[in-house]
């Protein structure tokens, strides 16, 4: 028994020991190079097989490269800047040719210039031809190459591999070459994707490119090659539901009509294609939205309680205070209620809030999954929306006037069973619904944010997200339900509710004047000069005392429905007053212009802007339109670009989602400091707005 | 509670790197005397001495390559600084640069734009050290033919901000919109005042043992690579306090 185990012992320790001197020889005739090392990056000449077998004509090689930390090497085509990897094999004997191959490349942007290599460690494979087949190679490779972290260090050194005659796989060597050659880009015909039309589109001085794949996209990046002479900016990707299929929108920032061969590589994660194109002059429109990331489940929670905080903070936005007023009124006017009739209206109204943040929820989604860009108060744009926003609220500004007193319909109190109560609860879900919608267009700090990370997430996301908003808008409303003694502490009615009435009039007055503004905006002058008229109608209508039942509810069903209809057909199809006129500082927005004139060293800022969005006119008038800030934009030295989104415009939603926005306002600041931009808080301020200026633009070099 | 937990993380996130103070290392160096290198992290590794990315040198390159370190080595603070105004205090300040090299267009940036912002306080000598082959190199001796007719600026700042590699068409556009005569731009690109003056700052480089560009020498100490305004200001401050002309006067 102890012989048999001293026998396995010494058995497994032979194994062992051959393995040991087996690694050991393979190290010493390894088929790789001495290597040369610094800090920057290590470099060896690495083959295939350890000798020329007889007979053969080609060896695989490869130049191992391992940069250092921070360090990065260049592609082929480096970009704006940096300079491609080079080897001269003079010197070397039996080596007919070498061809270098180019494994896809990593997109890298450090200010505002976008470069293409490699970080960490690459093998660039080599593809050799022997003069004579079968005899001996000797290799001598002089190397030249750049390598930049926040220096640029160029490299110049001489790596030699003598291969002798005979047979035998480095495996390590060929399982790396093997490895880095899989990354090199396909051609076509090898390739699941294929790219369908490469078009100028000379209006945006862009590059469209469209590709399908059979297999989905992962993470897909766009790389094309035009010569030296023609440089990209960061390409803006989109793939369709199911990521087969791939627009994407590529800035030029030069161009020539002179280039030899244009390519264009598609580099997905584990796969890549390189293509020749042919270039039409023909851009299809942007099909799909972008490809988002998926997020983490903390992150939802945190986003969650930033939302909540938003919805909190927009009950005192000028957008909801006035219809706190509608409840305050109605609490004031409802003497003798129970506390329990109290906290149930309270709990209506947070219902009504939230039951509109849910619905907001399910209709965004909806519009997403059919393939509709969203945004945050984009309602705002739609005439049908704004003219029934207009007239709900001229009516309850009348009613507080008391021009008449808000009844619901017989039919529906005597449904309701004639609970006065009930009825009431229907008109407090009214109001924390009405609040929730004129919350919109006011997107608070924070809110942009939740908003922005919800629409990017999935589904649950934009659930979760949306019921913290509603939450945090309807806490007011929470609180007296869970306290609704705080209510009886007002004082008894008297001479001051008057006075309440007529203030919290104004409030809403001031409300409908803003609503009829965005729908100008929004519809043309004649379309709100109708509606107008017709709400002048209604509430004439319901308080003439005398009139019969039947005549005034024919007039004020005549007048909702003419508005509804009318809204749509009176308004005017173009913008006949754009915000931005000829004197102006601010000139039209064209998104594809930014990179080009950044990189010929231009500071670019954008406001994207709309009628409806006060927080919009809030920096207007309070930052943008008041020195020191207008004086920069109309200095000469900053190009003001201004975008409003009071009507639909794709673009706009496109720029916005490039940047993870989907409400407004949404201001940026792009510049050779900054050119992927400084994205700047809803609400600004002078100093932020000056401070980003700095940043993005790099003064005049005149003057020493 | 979690919300303000949230919101106190972000800042400080936002915050605190540019918080921390960067560290302010000098060491002295031995050739050339006098001067000390300022230790910044990655670039302070043990690279071989700058060796650029021609081709092996011919003879007669090797002999010009030799005489141009004899030259700047007799008057390093000359070659450095050459006739800057160094009255009123100004501190000089030598940068080496490469237009294809991405940091360097933001380094070279920054430094105009201090050199504009403070004009009392620092001068500053350009120098052009074209390593990434041929458009480098084009590029550079533009820059210098074009300082012959009083253009280096607004040459140099067209370069930095071009999104391409620069060619001969290219140069003959940008001299046409600069009001500079092209001709005389492609003669003196050729010149011998021109070559010369490569030669010396491609000397200097040698001398400092550059590893890389952008480079920079601030009165006496040699900063390499990317490096912050607040420290260059610091180094401005420290070369004010303790006389950065010392290492000329022992040159």
């Amino acid at each position: 028994m102890k012989g048999a185990v001293s026998q396995i012992w010494a058995g497994l320790l032979s194994i062992v020991l051959g393995c040991v001197i087996i690694l050991a020889a393979a190290g010493a005739d390894a088929a790789e190079s001495e290597s040369v090392s610094n800090p920057a990056v290590t470099a060896r000449l690495i083959s295939a097989e350890n000798g020329i077998a007889p007979d053969a004509a080609s060896v695989s090689l490869g130049l191992a490269l391992e940069y250092g930390e921070g360090w990065k090497g260049y592609w082929r085509t480096p970009g704006e800047v940096g300079l491609a990897p080079e080897i001269n094999w003079s010197g070397s004997t039996n080596l007919k040719s070498a061809e270098l191959l180019w494994p896809a490349p990593e997109r890298f942007e450090a200010f505002g210039i976008e470069n293409f290599g490699y970080s960490g460690q690459v093998v660039l494979p080599i593809r050799a031809r022997l003069e004579d087949a079968g005899q001996p190679l000797e290799l001598r490779a002089r190397v030249s190459l750049l390598t930049c972290s926040t220096v640029c260090v160029p490299h110049d050194f001489e790596l030699s591999l003598a291969l002798p005659q005979g047979v035998g796989i480095d495996t390590n060597s060929a399982r790396q070459i093997a490895t880095y050659a899989d990354r090199v880009p396909a051609v076509p015909e090898n390739s699941d994707i294929r790219i369908s039309v490469t078009a100028l589109d000379a209006r945006d001085s862009a590059l469209i490119v469209v590709a399908t794949s059979d297999t989905p996209f992962d993470e897909v990046d766009v790389f094309p090659e035009f010569g030296p002479l023609v440089t990209f900016g960061k390409p803006d990707i989109r793939l369709d539901r199911d990521r087969t299929e791939l627009w994407a929108q590529i800035p030029i920032n030069a161009w020539t009509e002179e280039h030899a061969e244009p390519s264009v590589t598609i580099a997905d994660t584990a796969r890549a294609i390189t293509a020749p194109i042919t270039l039409t002059s023909d851009p299809p429109a942007p099909p799909f939205s972008s490809a988002n990331p998926r997020t983490s489940l903390l992150k939802v929670v945190a986003v969650a309680a930033i939302a909540f905080l938003g919805g909190l903070i927009l009950n005192v936005m000028p957008c909801v205070l006035p219809v706190l007023s509608i409840k305050l009124t109605s609490v004031l006017k409802a003497t003798g209620q129970t506390r329990q009739m109290t906290r149930n209206g309270f709990l209506f109204s947070a219902l009504g809030v939230l039951a509109f943040v849910w619905a907001l929820a399910a209709v965004l989604l909806f519009l997403q999954w059919i393939g509709v860009s969203v945004g945050w108060g984009m309602q705002f744009q739609n005439p049908v929306f704004v003219t029934l926003m207009f007239m709900v609220i001229t009516v309850f500004a009348a009613n507080l006037f008391g021009a008449f007193e808000i009844t619901l319909p017989a039919a529906l109190q005597d449904r309701l069973g004639a609970s006065n109560a009930r009825a009431g609860y229907i008109s407090d879900f009214g109001t924390g619904l009405l609040a929730a919608i004129l919350a919109t267009p006011c997107s608070a700090p924070f809110l942009g944010t939740a908003i922005t990370f919800a629409l990017a997430g999935t589904s649950l996301d934009v659930i979760v997200i949306f019921t913290a908003l509603g939450l945090g808008l309807a806490l007011p409303y929470l609180v007296i339900a869970a306290r609704p003694e705080l209510v009886t502490r007002l004082p008894r009615p008297g001479r001051w509710m008057l006075l309440v009435r007529i203030l919290l009039g104004g409030l809403l007055l001031a409300t409908a004047a803003w609503l009829l503004f965005v729908l100008v905006g929004v519809a043309g002058g004649r379309a709100a000069a109708f509606i107008t008229s017709l709400t002048a109608v209604f509430i004439v209508a319901a308080s003439i005392p005398q009139a019969n039942q039947w005549v005034r509810r024919a007039v004020l069903s005549a007048c909702v429905f003419l508005a509804i209809f009318g809204a749509g057909l009176t308004s005017t199809p173009d913008r006949t007053t754009p915000g931005v006129d000829a004197t102006s500082h601010w000139q039209d927005f064209e998104p594809l212009g930014i990179a080009r004139r950044v990189s010929e060293g231009e500071t670019v800022f954008v406001d994207v802007t709309a009628d409806w969005c006060l927080t919009c006119k809030a920096n207007k008038s309070l930052v943008l339109d008041r020195d020191p800030v207008r004086a920069r934009l109309r200095g000469g030295s900053v190009i003001a670009m201004q975008a409003d989104w009071t009507r639909p415009d794709d673009n706009i939603a496109r720029f916005l989602e490039r940047y993870d926005r989907y409400g407004i306002p949404f201001n940026i600041v792009f510049g050779p400091g900054s050119p992927s931009g400084i994205a700047l808080p809803e609400i600004l301020t002078p100093q932020a707005v000056l401070d980003a200026l700095d940043t993005a633009s790099v003064r005049s070099l005149v003057s020493e | 509670m979690t919300i303000g937990a949230v919101i106190a993380g972000y800042a400080a996130l936002r915050t605190v790197p540019s918080l921390l103070p960067e560290k302010l290392e000098l060491e002295a160096l031995d050739r050339p005397k006098g001067f000390r290198r300022f230790i910044a992290g990655e670039t302070s590794g043990s690279f071989d001495a700058f060796v650029g990315l021609d081709s092996p040198d011919s003879v007669d390159v090797a002999a010009r390559k030799a005489a141009a370190i004899e030259r700047v080595s007799a008057d390093i603070c000359g070659a450095l600084y050459g006739d800057l105004d160094m009255s009123n205090a100004r501190i000089p300040l030598a940068s080496f640069s490469d237009y294809y090299c991405p940091f360097c267009r933001v380094q070279t940036k920054s430094f105009a734009d201090m050199t504009s912002k403070m004009p009392d306080q620092v001068a500053i000598a350009w120098h052009e050290l074209p390593l990434l082959g041929d458009s480098s190199n084009l590029a550079a001796k533009a820059a210098l033919a074009a300082k012959r007719q009083g253009a280096y600026v607004a040459f140099q700042e067209r370069l930095m901000t071009s999104p391409f590699q620069a060619t001969p068409e290219y140069l003959a556009r940008l001299s046409e919109d600069l009001g500079v005569d092209g001709e005389q731009l492609v003669a003196d690109m050729e010149s011998p005042e021109v070559a010369r003056e490569l030669e010396n700052s491609a000397a200097l480089a040698q001398v400092f043992a550059f590893v890389g560009t952008p480079a920079l020498v601030i009165g006496r100490t040699v900063v390499q690579g990317q490096v912050s305004d607040r420290m260059i200001r610091k180094i401005i401050d420290l070369e004010r306090e303790e006389g950065w002309d010392l290492a000329c006067v022992s040159a």
